[in-house]
């Protein structure tokens, strides 16, 4: 299996000395190992490709080993502005698009606190990826809708959040929180459950010290409590709760990744 | 007399358009302005020539008597009605040309210019025409917004950002009476009337979701139902009848409260009046050789469908494409081909969107992200965002906007989280949604409006700052460095004046 990716990264080179010289340098053999959990902090790199609508590139360089990863898959895009931490998976896949080694899943945190140079790269013969609408999203109130059918269950649901941001993900979290409060209204729950959590136990990641603030914990539930609400569910049948020092999740929305498993929060259903 | 329907030949049209505004009142003139309390019948159908071709109205359910209908009775100490800024004639909006011609044939005594809003500041002198400057040359209403700003429920918000005034040409914000040193400060913006038409489409709610906010759509406090979030440039009310009183109370200076029926009747009105551009003058009917442009087709379709997911935003216009018409002239088809490659532009030309909170933040699409007209004006018939559209694109804040001498200038110093484009300090001429929000992150952006009848109601953007279509496509390829070609430019100005 590793076989394959070095001969795949060294074909994915020699394709590229073709078409433009940098692509030569940016895809070079890595330290990270295929299946591989990386974290770091970087200025993103926005990679000019047309492939039609969102089909720029977004890589970044890790500093530690210096390999370039193609981050474009996160459901948070950068901002060329400030620095993001990247946090994904390394696999095999094709370099032929933007010209980094792939992180699939790969979550990007802007860190809007930590300015950066913007840098633009051409295509260079790199495609881009067409754009696909990503399953999970939310669908307009105008198609029809299946409703739960009885017994009704109780369930819990996960919602992922960005590093230190309480802001619902487009086409990620807000497809689980949608999910969930429907169900509360569809059923009629009896009571939901919602406790906020955060990722306060210190990391270190690129040479910075990363921890997410408790309150953070506090106001992740307050914003799905404000979901129910707008949603027209109850909220004297809502409780509350918040905690820190949150611990690794089995959270579907992480796709696996551990870090982002922390930073949560969890509606529990009660029919 | 008034009831007659438009239709003027196209030398009538050529008339009225060289008269302009010097003040030659013609008869057909006359029609086209309805003032406060006429009593005339709006009919099923109003035609109105402009200088693209022909605007229709279409009043679903009527001929409709006005006599002692409160949308057009006059109500108020300034003797306005509803109908003074939004003239049917205009695509029920207001253009600087008929402030204009109102100018001339009555000066400060028309209640267009009524002190409150009609003029640049209520303490100038009112008969002087200097005293209406923004109204006249630029089509702009004086909004006069509370400092602090309040909520939907009128409860003042403690905003993130601090607001001075650089630059105060009208005087009203420095006002010891009207404006911030006054004991009831508020901000005095300047911004075009808004079209009161095509309503079912901007109060559609395609989603249960406000993406720009990460939250479902706001609950009106009035129903406690969510709302559509697209009245207003600065999104400042949730429902019509939030607008009707809120109108009532500043521009029509009515001290009372609208009476429920009152504001059930406009509502009802406003519901069934659909307005496009109906003809062109040089490609003739916009609904002829397989093209479904025009209010006919808006009246009739379903609101609130996302064009990427349906029916592609602007492709009514597609069977002009190769029109192979034995009966049309070259011009003809050269202008409707010229429409049907603007419409595909308006879809399919990419082009590089950066800075612009709303798109690039707080959305996670990335800054910059790659896209194309229909990427915001994405709602099916009608161009406006399905999504509630409070956009940043620049026409307010600088570096992008242009240079804006007749308008004042506010500093914003962001007092806890810098905003994520400009940082801490932002200049603006209009803070925009950040006026009804209190954060410092929502400064500049402004509803996106209707795409309908533009031909009718220039100048653009909510501050006028695009004389003509074309300025309005220029300052897009300037704002995204675009690098739209001479022939790109002409489709898209030619597919707007086909709307």
């Amino acid at each position: 299996m590793q076989g394959r990716f070095w001969r795949f990264v060294a074909a994915a080179v020699l394709v590229n000395v073709a078409v433009a010289a940098p692509a030569e340098q940016q895809i070079k053999p890595v330290v990270e190992q295929v299946g591989e959990e990386v974290r770091f902090i970087t200025c993103p790199i926005y990679r000019d490709t047309d492939a039609g609508r969102k089909s720029g590139c977004w890589l970044g360089d890790r500093r530690e080993t210096g390999t370039r990863f193609d981050i474009t898959g996160s459901p948070t895009k950068p901002d060329w502005n400030h620095a993001v931490l990247v946090e994904g998976r390394v696999v095999e896949g094709d370099t032929q698009q933007c010209g980094g080694v792939l992180l699939e899943p790969v979550r990007v945190s802007v860190l809007h606190d930590q300015n950066c140079t913007r840098h633009m790269l051409p295509a260079e013969g790199f495609t881009g990826r067409r754009f696909s609408l990503p399953t999970r999203n939310i669908r307009p109130l105008y198609e029809p809708r299946e409703l739960p059918k009885p017994p009704y269950q109780e369930k819990s649901f996960d919602i992922p959040f960005d590093f230190g941001r309480d802001y619902i993900v487009y086409q990620l979290s807000d497809y689980y929180i949608d999910k969930a409060v429907k169900y509360a209204i569809d059923i009629d729950a009896s009571r939901v459950e919602i406790t906020g959590y955060a990722a306060t136990t210190p990391t270190t990641v690129s040479g910075q010290t990363l921890r997410e603030p408790a309150e953070l914990a506090l106001r992740r539930a307050e914003v799905a409590r404000e979901w129910l609400r707008r949603m027209g569910y109850p909220l004297d049948r809502v409780k509350i709760r918040a905690q820190t020092k949150a611990k690794v999740s089995d959270m579907e929305g992480a796709d696996g990744l551990t870090e982002p498993s922390r930073r949560r929060v969890t509606l529990r259903v009660i029919p | 007399m008034k009831l007659r329907r438009f239709r003027l030949g196209g030398a009538v049209a050529a008339l009225l358009i060289a008269c302009g505004s010097v003040g030659v009142a013609t008869a057909e003139e006359d029609d086209r302005w309805w003032a406060p309390g006429e009593g005339r019948v709006f009919p099923a159908t109003l035609d109105y020539p402009n200088e693209h071709g022909t605007l229709r109205v279409l009043l679903e359910g009527g001929p409709m008597e006005t006599r002692g209908h409160p949308f057009f009775e006059p109500i108020g100490p300034y003797g306005r009605a509803c109908v003074t800024c939004h003239q049917p004639a205009d695509a029920m909006s207001l253009s600087a040309k008929s402030a204009q011609i109102q100018w001339e044939r009555l000066g400060h005594k028309d209640p267009l210019f009524a002190p409150f809003d009609g003029s640049n500041c209520p303490d100038l002198p009112q008969e002087e025409r200097e005293s209406h400057s923004l109204l006249l040359d630029h089509g702009l209403i004086r909004i006069a917004r509370p400092w602090p700003p309040r909520d939907f429920d009128g409860n003042p918000i403690k905003p993130d950002f601090d607001i001075s005034v650089v630059r105060d040409p009208t005087g009203c914000n420095l006002s010891k009476e009207w404006g911030l040193p006054s004991p009831d400060p508020h901000i005095s913006v300047y911004r075009r009337s808004r079209p009161v038409a095509n309503f079912k489409y901007i109060l559609a709610m395609g989603f249960n979701f406000d993406p720009k906010a990460g939250l479902p759509l706001p609950l009106d406090p009035e129903t406690g139902e969510p709302a559509s979030h697209n009245l207003m440039a600065d999104g400042r009310v949730l429902s019509l009848a939030s607008q009707m009183r809120d109108a009532a109370s500043a521009h029509l200076g009515f001290l009372e409260e609208l009476t429920p029926e009152d504001i059930d009747r406009i509502i009802d009105f406003e519901k069934r009046v659909f307005t496009a551009q109906q003809k062109n003058r040089f490609g003739g009917d916009v609904n002829a050789g397989g093209a479904e442009g025009g209010p006919l087709k808006l009246a009739e379709s379903e609101p609130g469908r996302l064009g990427s997911q349906g029916i592609p935003v602007w492709s009514e216009f597609d069977a002009w494409a190769n029109s192979d018409d034995p009966d049309i002239s070259p011009e003809e088809r050269a202008w409707r081909e010229s429409v049907a490659r603007g419409a595909r532009n308006f879809r399919e030309r990419m082009f590089l969107i950066s800075d612009s909170a709303g798109i690039t933040t707080p959305i996670g699409f990335g800054n910059p992200v790659r896209d194309r007209c229909a990427f915001c004006h994405n709602m099916s018939q009608m161009g406006m965002d399905v999504a509630p559209g409070q956009v940043d694109l620049g026409t307010t804040n600088l570096p992008f906007a242009d240079p804006q001498p007749h308008l004042p200038l506010f500093k914003i110093t962001c007092k806890a989280e810098p905003h994520p484009h400009y940082g801490r300090e932002i200049y603006t001429y209009d803070p925009g949604y950040a006026l009804t929000t209190g954060r410092c992150a929502d400064v500049g952006r402004i509803t996106l409006q209707s795409l309908r009848g533009l031909s009718a109601r220039a100048p653009y953007f909510s501050n006028g700052s695009a004389k003509t279509l074309r300025e309005v496509i220029e300052f897009y390829d300037r704002r995204y460095n675009i690098g739209y070609t001479e022939q790109e430019i002409e489709d898209l100005v030619n597919l707007m004046e086909a709307l």
